[in-house]
Order: structure tokens, then C-alpha cells, then sequence
């Protein structure tokens, strides 16, 4: 009766596209917000990547995306009181331009260029030039983005606050963004442009792999004011604030899309109205209860299929345009098969739901009384 | 097989029973009606004739009575089981026609095979049958609203014949047609009748009804007279 069903909805085919047009709107904002979370959620599991096998020691309370807290040479010290640690690697942020929802223009990384396999990992290998050397000053390493970004090259000199550092190198797409969008400077070097004596985060790299949860324990036991996260843990966290922004997100287009699905409801009410003679005459032909009313719910279903949609095309539009104007670059927000899914499901749970009633009161109409009404 | 198509025992029709405006329609009513008979029920407006064609049509419930389709009981029927004996067992012809105006002639006979969930080649086959039958090969593809009544009402009967049912009921079928095309459809029913031994059951006020029917069932104050 799909058929059936399609021709009756094309019989008022501008009521019928634009009852569509409102679920479309709402599964589009689904899809479009949704694909933030999903981008947010990638870029954070990118970033455990990074962390993976390590000890990220940070000031108390210092948030996850908002300001860092300050790290001194004295927690430094209580670490380094702590046994079965291979490596402590302290890391300065220094943030560009830093625009409030936007992020920051680019981030500069100061780290011991002896430890920076830490951070760019063992085997990342150098799209052009080389690593930042031990003991040299005045150098910088860029990302992959980065450096496509800003179109510099190995040679260029990038400005950091007063100072220029020459490009020494650039690192091939990783395709985790910490390290695409990062320049990557001399621990000391980003210490003295940027005038400080905190710094805002120490990677800790224990002996043996299997000590890190234990060695977490004990540097927060050792000192009140440092916070120690394994991967796990801060995979944990990320992953409530991501499912957070999931709901959120999806609650918003939920909203949207319930008017829509109120559409629909409308729609079909009108339908069965305009109808009721035909109803009736299917009824008196033999037409069951029930077929009447999976005719109505198959009808409403298919306008808000069709809006589902048109809404998963518009989301996916409206997610290029979000990556744009979000997170700086950094957010790349996706649509992946589970939110189109979602939102395709969504829309046919509006479909069915807002045609119930009014198919339900269609397959309840009395033939008799539907025939004898001029 | 039981020798009436149709059996009507002790039926009563009270609309709005109990309350003030109770009325009685059709007071204690008895009919037999054979296999292959040509019957018409006539009567003064207002006598009951529609309500006793939705009744023995399963449109309608008596409010007492029993009635007897092919020699099943129907009272106890419910929705769904009157439904596929509707379906299965008798034709409608209204005096409106109504014909599903967006949908073609093929598409309206083809209707009620495919409520009854039969193959979409072989109802289309039988669709075409029917309507060459009743005269209307060249107009298939055509909709309602492009046809004439005499037309409608021919594609009407197609569709009443579609599920090959034994029973074909018709309330006024000649009522909104003019003198001659009402005559057409009236030798239609009897053809169909007499090649293919369908009980045919029509209300009417044509005149020229004494002409077809075996049997006048005369209906007054509710009652058979
Ligand atoms: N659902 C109903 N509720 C109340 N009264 C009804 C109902 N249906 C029919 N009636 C009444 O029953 C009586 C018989 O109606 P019916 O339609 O059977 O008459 P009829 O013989 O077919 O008349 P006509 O020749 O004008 O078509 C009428 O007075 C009508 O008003
Ligand atoms: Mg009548």
C-alpha cells in the first residue's frame, strides 16, 4: 500500500512538502548540532591518544577547556619525590588570540625538545625539515595545519608575542588536532616570551605501565593542589561532558522537531477530514480497522520520512558550516551513520506518533454515517 | 451450501433507542432471499429501504434479529469479520458512485482485490476484464472526474464484481443517472445476473424496475407489505 500511500500524500503536494519542511527543520538541527558533539568527541578522543600510557597532572579544579591553572617548579619537586617515574615532562600553553566559543588563532607548545616524543609521540614522522635539537633556542616546529594555515614553510619565521622564531620543521598530518594545530617551541624558549615562571600542565611516564593508576593515587596524596588523571580517567570525564553536549544538542533539535511533528499531526487530521467519504467507501469494500488505520500511519510516516531526510541533507550541510564557525578549526563536526540514523529514526517516530490519532480515528469511522454525509 | 443467499429473521431497527427521539425503522422483519435472484425494495422515502440494504449488507447492525449471509450467522461477528465478508461475499453500488476521484478506473476496481491482498499482476489482469465487460476497455487510464455518471457507475460495478463476490447490492444505482443511461445499467445488472447467476439486490424508485426484478419487496412503516 506504499504506493498508495505516496499518491494520496502527492494529492495535496504543497500542504504535503511543507508539513515535511517542518520536520526537516527540526531533524536538520538534530543532525547539524549533533555533528558538533560527534566532532567535540573526536577531538577529545584524539587528544587521549596523546595521553595514553601517561600521567597528566594539572592545578586542581583547572578546567578542561577553560583556563589552565599554574604549575610551579615546587609540584615539580614533589613529583619527582615519588618513585617508579621514568620521565616528568613539564608543558607550557601559550594561546594566541584566544576568542571566547572560538578557541584560540594557534597554540604554541613549549616542551624539552629531548622529551618531545612525548608529545608528538615516537613515531611521527616530519613532513619537511626536522625536530627542534637539545639545547637549541630561537626554533620552532609546526603542525601539519598550522603550517598549511598560514602557508609557511621550513625557513619562514613565526612571531611568537614580540619574539620570531625560524621554522625549522613541520610535522606530517597526525590527524590528532592537538598536534596539527600546535607550534611546538623550546620548553625555556616559550618560558621567557611569554614572561613566566608557572607552566600549566607535567606529563608524568611511569617505569612500568601498569603502575600508573597507583602512581596517580599517590602524587594527588603527596600534594593538595595537583590533580592526576590517567587516560582512563580523563576519558571518563570527557566522556560525560561529550555525552552531555550529546543530550544537550539533541534536545534542542528535539524541541524543533516536535513542532514539526505537531505538523504532521495537523496534516493528518485535515486528511482524514477531506476523506472521510473515501475512508468510508474503503470500510464498506472491506477494508478492516486496522488496514485503514496502517494506511493513515503509513501516509503520515512517509511525509515525515521524507522531511528525515531532506533534514539528515540539510544537517549535513549546516555541520560544514558549523566546523567553520566553531572550535577554530579544531572541531571538525561529522555526521556520522548513528546520528543520521538517529535523526531518520526520530523523524519516523514523529511520523507515526503524530499520525496515531488521527489514523486511529479514521480506521474508527462508521461507513454508514461516512456515506450518507454529503 | 444452504439454499438462501441471504436469510433475515425477526429484524428490528430502533435508532436512538431509549431516548426521546426513538425510532423504530424496521419492526420484526422477515426475508428469505434465493441464490441468483434479482431483487428490488421499494417504498416511500423515509420507509427503511437503506437501512435494510446496510443491514443485510453488514454496514449496519440490527438492533435485534438475526441475519444470515451465505449461512453464516453474522450477529456475532466483530468488525474485522464483518469486514472480510463485506469483502468477500458482496458488492457495493451507491448511488454517488464513489469512485476514489484520484485514482483511475483501473486503480478503483483494483481496490478491493487489493484490500484483499491479491497479487498486483492478477488484480490488474481482472481490472481489465471487468471493465471491458462493462464496456469501458477504451476508458481505463481515465479518472473519475472525467467521466460521465452512466461511466462512473459502470466502473462502480466493476469494482463491486471485483472480488467475485455473490451478492450485488445496490442503493439507488439509477438515481442520479438520466432516463436511458439508468436503463444501460439497469440491462447491466440483469446481464450480470442471468450470465453469471449474481443475486442482485437494489433499492430503487425507478419505475421500470418491475421489468428486471424476480421478486418486489415493498416496504412500508417499516414493515413488509
Ligand atoms: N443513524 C440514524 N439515526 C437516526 N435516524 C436515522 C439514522 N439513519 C436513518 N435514520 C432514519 O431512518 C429512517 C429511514 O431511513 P432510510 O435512509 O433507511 O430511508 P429510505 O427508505 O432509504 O429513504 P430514501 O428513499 O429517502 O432514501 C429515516 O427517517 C431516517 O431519518
Ligand atoms: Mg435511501
Amino acid at each position: 500500500m506504499l504506493d498508495l500511500a505516496y499518491k494520496n500524500i502527492m494529492r495535496q503536494r504543497t500542504r504535503t512538502i511543507l508539513t515535511a519542511l517542518g520536520i526537516l527543520i527540526g531533524i536538520g538541527a538534530i543532525v547539524a548540532l549533533g555533528s558538533i558533539a560527534e566532532g567535540i568527541d573526536t577531538m577529545v578522543q584524539s587528544g587521549l591518544e596523546l595521553t595514553a600510557g601517561k600521567i597528566t597532572v594539572m592545578e586542581k579544579d583547572a578546567g578542561f577547556f577553560g583556563v589552565m591553572g599554574e604549575l610551579t617548579d615546587e609540584d615539580m619537586e614533589v613529583i619527582e619525590g615519588i618513585g617508579g617515574i621514568r620521565e616528568i615532562v613539564p608543558m607550557l600553553f601559550y594561546m594566541e588570540n584566544m576568542i571566547p566559543m572560538q578557541g584560540p588563532e594557534w597554540t604554541a607548545i613549549g616542551i624539552d625538545p629531548s622529551k618531545g616524543e612525548y608529545f608528538i609521540g615516537e613515531n611521527a614522522e616530519m613532513e619537511d625539515g626536522r625536530m627542534i635539537e637539545e639545547g637549541e633556542s630561537g626554533v620552532v616546529v609546526l603542525g601539519y595545519t598550522i603550517a598549511n594555515r598560514y602557508n609557511t614553510e621550513v625557513g619562514d619565521f613565526w612571531t611568537i608575542k614580540e619574539d620570531d622564531f625560524e621554522i625549522v620543521g613541520v610535522i606530517e598530518k597526525t590527524d590528532i588536532s592537538d598536534i596539527d594545530t600546535s607550534i611546538i617551541v623550546d620548553f625555556d624558549d616559550l618560558m621567557d616570551v611569554t614572561d613566566s615562571d608557572t607552566y600549566q600542565m607535567i606529563y608524568v611516564i611511569p617505569d612500568d605501565i601498569k603502575d600508573t593508576e597507583r602512581i596517580a593515587e599517590n602524587i594527588e596524596d603527596a600534594s593538595e593542589r595537583l590533580d592526576a588523571m590517567t587516560t582512563k580517567e580523563m576519558a571518563r570525564q570527557a566522556g560525560e561532558i561529550v555525552d552531555q553536549i550529546r543530550i544537550f544538542t539533541f534536545a534542542i533539535g528535539a524541541i524543533a522537531a516536535l513542532v514539526g511533528g505537531l505538523g504532521v499531526m495537523n496534516t493528518m487530521i485535515m486528511a482524514v477530514m477531506e476523506r472521510r467519504r473515501e475512508i468510508g467507501v474503503m470500510k464498506a469494500i472491506g477494508a478492516t480497522n486496522r488496514m485503514v488505520l496502517t494506511q493513515i500511519l503509513t501516509e503520515s510516516a512517509l511525509i515525515s520520512l521524507i522531511g528525515g531526510i531532506g533534514g539528515i541533507i540539510l544537517g549535513v550541510i549546516g555541520s560544514f558550516f558549523v566546523s567553520s564557525i566553531f572550535g577554530g578549526g579544531q572541531i571538525t563536526a561529522v555526521v556520522t551513520p548513528m546520528l543520521a540514523l538517529t535523526g531518520l529514526l526520530f523523524a519516523l517516530l514523529l511520523g507515526v506518533v503524530g499520525g496515531f490519532y488521527p489514523a486511529r480515528k479514521a480506521s474508527k469511522l462508521d461507513p454508514v454515517e461516512a456515506l450518507r454525509y454529503e | 451450501m444452504t439454499k438462501n443467499i441471504i436469510e433475515a429473521m425477526n429484524i428490528n431497527k430502533i435508532f436512538n433507542l431509549g431516548m426521546e427521539n426513538e425510532l423504530h425503522i424496521l419492526k420484526d422483519m422477515n426475508l428469505e432471499i434465493d441464490r441468483g435472484s434479482f431483487i428490488a425494495i421499494v417504498g416511500p422515502s423515509g420507509s427503511g429501504k437503506t437501512t435494510l440494504l446496510d443491514i443485510l449488507g453488514c454496514l449496519l447492525k440490527p438492533t435485534s434479529g438475526e441475519v444470515l449471509i451465505d449461512g453464516v450467522i453474522t450477529n456475532e461477528l466483530n468488525d474485522n469479520e464483518l469486514a472480510h465478508i463485506r469483502r468477500d461475499k458482496i458488492g457495493f453500488v451507491f448511488q454517488q458512485y464513489n469512485l476514489i476521484s484520484s485514482q483511475t478506473a483501473l486503480e478503483n476496481v483494483e481496490l478491493p482485490m487489493r484490500i484483499a491482498g491479491v497479487h498486483r499482476k492478477d488484480s490488474r489482469r481482472r481490472a481489465e476484464k471487468l471493465l471491458r465487460t462493462v464496456g469501458l476497455g477504451e476508458r481505463m487510464y481515465h479518472r473519475p472526474p472525467h467521466l460521465s455518471g452512466g461511466e462512473q457507475q459502470r466502473v462502480a460495478i466493476a469494482r463491486s464484481l471485483a472480488n467475485r463476490p455473490r451478492i450485488i447490492m445496490g442503493d439507488e444505482p439509477t438515481g442520479n443517472l438520466d432516463s436511458k443511461t439508468g436503463k444501460d445499467i439497469l440491462d447491466l445488472l440483469k446481464r450480470l445476473n442471468k450470465e453469471e447467476n449474481y443475486t442482485i439486490i437494489v433499492v430503487t424508485h425507478d419505475l421500470r424496475i418491475k421489468k428486471y426484478a424476480k421478486r418486489i419487496i415493498n416496504l412500508r412503516d417499516g414493515r413488509i407489505i
